[in-house]
């Protein structure tokens, strides 16, 4: 009996010896993000590849810019310190103003090269682009392309529109989409609009620039904007819109009845604002099937939705994955390379994009395996009377330019918004007076910008 | 001076027997002065020096230099956009500011002399003071949500009932409106502020001496010349309290406008403490010209209280001092 216990304490220290010695460096990444979306990511498909790295995971939330401060206030005293992320995760908001400054760094640095990243939805990575170096800085895991949704029994009745092709004809450049608005307005008598209003084709709209905001350190309105304030008089004056805001009390209710034909919403629109607004008490538990059944049930617009590409390919949010500067410098080789196979594990790699579609059903940031679940059928949606989403981003994704991304963008938007579009299609100011107020708010709110 | 010194003696004999106390004294006031310290003084420092300095954007912050007082010469160029846009944010607020003001001072002495007055004996006094009251309690942004709603465009509970009523023919964009928004706002802070205001001075009136009411009864005075030459005269120091701390709140308003308009339409709504968010802590981070429109702001509130205190003690100086003989 001694002898069976000593034996198999001997093989438990051996083994203990083994498996030590077989033990790789011990790997610690600090990551920030302001969600705990990546953090589930990594709980449930990385940590149980990687077990040799441990992951610090920070979250500051986004309200009142609070990430934002804690990033800038680490970046510009501390960098290189250990309390300072490795991987920091950036929102569409403000992720221009990171890839364009030193902070964040070239994923060259830890090894990424074009051939890593060959792969990547290029609007993705063109926002995840360093504008004047052109180095490539973020990438991000989901592409967030948008789309044009419309109610399907609507379009037959007023526009004898019964499939996504005879619609997309409809609304395939700007003049279409403005004479189906009329065409609609008349022959529902007013009862549906196109859309919401003006605020809700911005987001698709301003795609549509060959310009951003600023060009070295220029305040440039680009020519086509003049065009949007057009459309922006005739929606709001001739009566093709509900004239209410997004986000507003009309929006929403716009999806749950018939006064809203269209909405232009990217793919968390989809599944995070129009399925739960579309008139069901949500139950986020509900399969599919109850949610059709409620819907017959109580009359919500559940699977009337269809999509198509609409006028012009667009992106609208998302979340990138960036490297601290500082850090990296400073880091061994293989904390370099444990920082390059966490963001190509997360952006690039099969192994996670693949059951992550699967599971989720988001839209993920890589042509090959969006190709991939595309050439296996796609994900029919029953939301949308069964037709596949996927493959409707898909090319709205691959239409969309990201180079007009500015760090400026979001303050820009809404100075346009509440200084120009809305004062000017309510006939409250006169274009030029418009134009006028809102470089003087561009001027007084960013000094070091030239406005001409 | 004196009287602090006549205090002390007793202290200081008893230290002799027993085992002075005064010093925990420093230990129970120290969190506060702590928290005050690093919390409120530091802070209040930093900006006075911030903006004295170059520090616009995040990596200016930790290595930022003193410029002298350009950031104040910007403010009172007065044709420059920035310069503009502060004594434009200025104005929007004194105006939003006294039209909530006026009616809330006016509103809380009606209410309060009447709550007082022995005369009426209103009843379910407690019941009416706790429904005046209850808009002080929900905080600023809830209120600001449910203005929102209620004063929705196009569709929104107001403008469906104007529009049942036949009072409109179709629906009315109020916040699009400069007297409607500037309106609301003032509105607001009136019904949030006037029952506070009121308890204040039902306190007030009900510190005075009940013998000079009495006295005036018996004289023969009717309520209005009892509210206008005592009941008045002898609560000016709550009135002047009341006056400037709604002044400061004023000045620095912030929540209702920058939830509900968001200085929409056309900056006529916003004010100065919304100017000092957007430069500091929008898109463009110039914590200097932040600070420097705080330290104005600070100026402008401390010159204005020191004015109204002094008109207010002028006239009451003589009258005071024969009261407290």
């Amino acid at each position: 009996m001694k002898k069976i216990l000593s034996l198999v304490l001997a093989l438990m220290m051996l083994l203990g010896m083994v498996s030590f010695a077989g033990a790789e460096e011990e790997i610690v990444l600090n990551v920030w993000s302001f969600t705990n979306e990546l953090e589930g990511m990594i709980e449930k498909y990385y940590k149980p590849t990687h077990p040799n790295v441990t992951i610090n995971y920070v979250i500051y939330p986004t309200d009142g810019g609070e990430y934002t401060s804690k990033v800038d206030a680490i970046m510009a005293s501390a960098a290189a310190s250990d309390e300072a992320p490795d991987i920091f995760t950036l929102e569409a908001a403000f992720v221009k103003k990171y890839v364009n400054s030193p902070v964040t760094a070239d994923l060259a640095k830890v090894g990424i090269t074009e051939e890593d990243v060959a792969a990547a939805i290029p609007v993705m990575k063109q926002i995840g682009t360093n504008t004047a170096t052109g180095e490539l800085k973020g990438l991000s895991w989901q592409a967030t392309p948008g789309a044009l949704m419309y109610r399907a029994s609507l379009a037959e009745k007023y526009l004898g529109v019964t499939s996504p092709e005879e619609m997309q004809a409809l609304v395939a450049d700007w003049d279409l989409f403005m004479e189906t608005a009329a065409k609609l307005n008349e022959a529902s008598e007013g009862a549906t609009k196109m859309v919401v209003g003006a605020g809700d084709i911005w987001n698709a709209f301003n795609f549509g620039r060959e310009q951003g905001w600023v060009v070295d350190g220029k305040l440039v309105i680009d020519p086509i904007l003049y065009d949007y304030l057009d459309l922006a008089v005739e929606l709001e004056q001739d009566d093709l819109s509900n004239k209410g805001a997004a986000w507003s009390e009309v929006w929403f209710a716009g999806m749950k009845t018939d006064t809203t034909l269209c909405f232009f919403l990217p793919t968390w629109g989809l599944h995070y604002t129009l399925k739960p607004n579309c008139g069901l008490t949500t139950n986020d538990k509900m399969t599919d099937a109850e949610m059709q059944a409620a819907c017959e049930k109580d009359g919500g617009t559940y699977g009337d939705w269809r999509m198509v590409a609409g006028p012009v390919g667009y992106s609208w949010g998302g979340t990138w994955i960036g490297a601290n500067d500082a850090k990296v410098e400073a880091a061994s080789d293989a904390k370099k390379a444990a920082i390059k196979d966490f963001i190509l594990f997360f952006t690039m790699s099969e192994e996670f994009l693949y059951q992550y579609a699967k599971d989720s059903g988001d839209f993920v940031g890589s042509n090959e395996i969006v190709n991939k679940i595309l050439a296996e059928g796609g994900t029919p949606n029953p939301f949308l009377g069964g037709q596949d989403h996927y493959s409707i981003f898909a090319e709205a994704a691959n239409l969309a330019n990201g180079s007009i991304m500015t760090d400026y963008d979001e303050k820009m938007n809404s100075l346009w918004s509440d200084y120009v579009t809305t004062p000017y299609s309510k006939g409250e100011k006169d274009l030029d007076a418009a134009i006028a107020d809102f470089k003087a708010q561009v001027t007084a709110q960013f000094p070091e910008l030239v406005v001409e | 001076m004196q009287k602090v010194s006549t205090n002390a003696m007793p202290v200081k004999k008893a230290k002799r027997k027993s085992i002075s106390y005064d010093k925990y004294g420093y230990l129970f006031v120290a969190p506060f002065v702590i928290v005050f310290l690093v919390f409120q003084l530091y802070p209040i420092f930093f900006t006075f020096r911030t903006s004295l300095t170059d520090a616009a954007g995040w990596d200016k912050v930790l290595n930022n230099r003193i410029i002298g007082f350009d950031n104040f010469a910007k403010l009172f160029a007065f044709d420059t956009e920035v310069s503009k846009f502060f004594w434009q944010s200025l104005g929007n607020t004194v105006i939003m500011w006294l039209f909530n003001f006026v009616p809330q001072i006016s509103m809380a002495l009606i209410l309060a002399s009447w709550f007082t007055d022995s005369r009426m004996r209103l009843r379910f006094q407690g019941g009416f003071k706790v429904l005046i009251f209850m808009p002080n309690i929900i905080t600023a942004a809830t209120i600001g949500i449910l203005f929102m709603a209620l004063m929705g465009y196009p569709v929104g509970p107001i403008n469906v009932l104007l529009q049942q009523l036949g009072m409109l023919n179709s629906p009315f964009e109020f916040m699009r409106n400069v007297a409607m928004a500037r309106g609301t706002v003032s509105f607001i802070q009136w019904w949030m502020w006037y029952g506070n205001t009121m308890i204040i001075m039902i306190a007030g009136i009900m510190g005075i001496n009940p013998a000079l009411f009495e006295a005036a009864l018996v004289d023969g005075c009717s309520s209005r010349q009892t509210f206008w030459k005592i009941t008045l005269p002898l609560i000016k120091p709550i009135l002047l309290y009341n006056l400037v701390t709604s002044l400061v709140g004023g000045l620095t308003m912030f929540d209702i406008p920058h939830l509900m308009t968001q200085g929409n339409p056309n900056y006529t709504t916003n004010t100065v403490a919304r100017f000092i968010y957007q430069q500091g802590f929008e898109a463009p981070n110039n914590f200097n010209m932040a600070s420097a429109a705080s330290v104005v702001l600070f100026g402008i509130i401390v010159i204005c209280s020191l004015i109204l205190s002094a008109l207010m003690k002028d006239r009451n100086a003589k009258p005071a001092k024969g009261v407290g003989k």
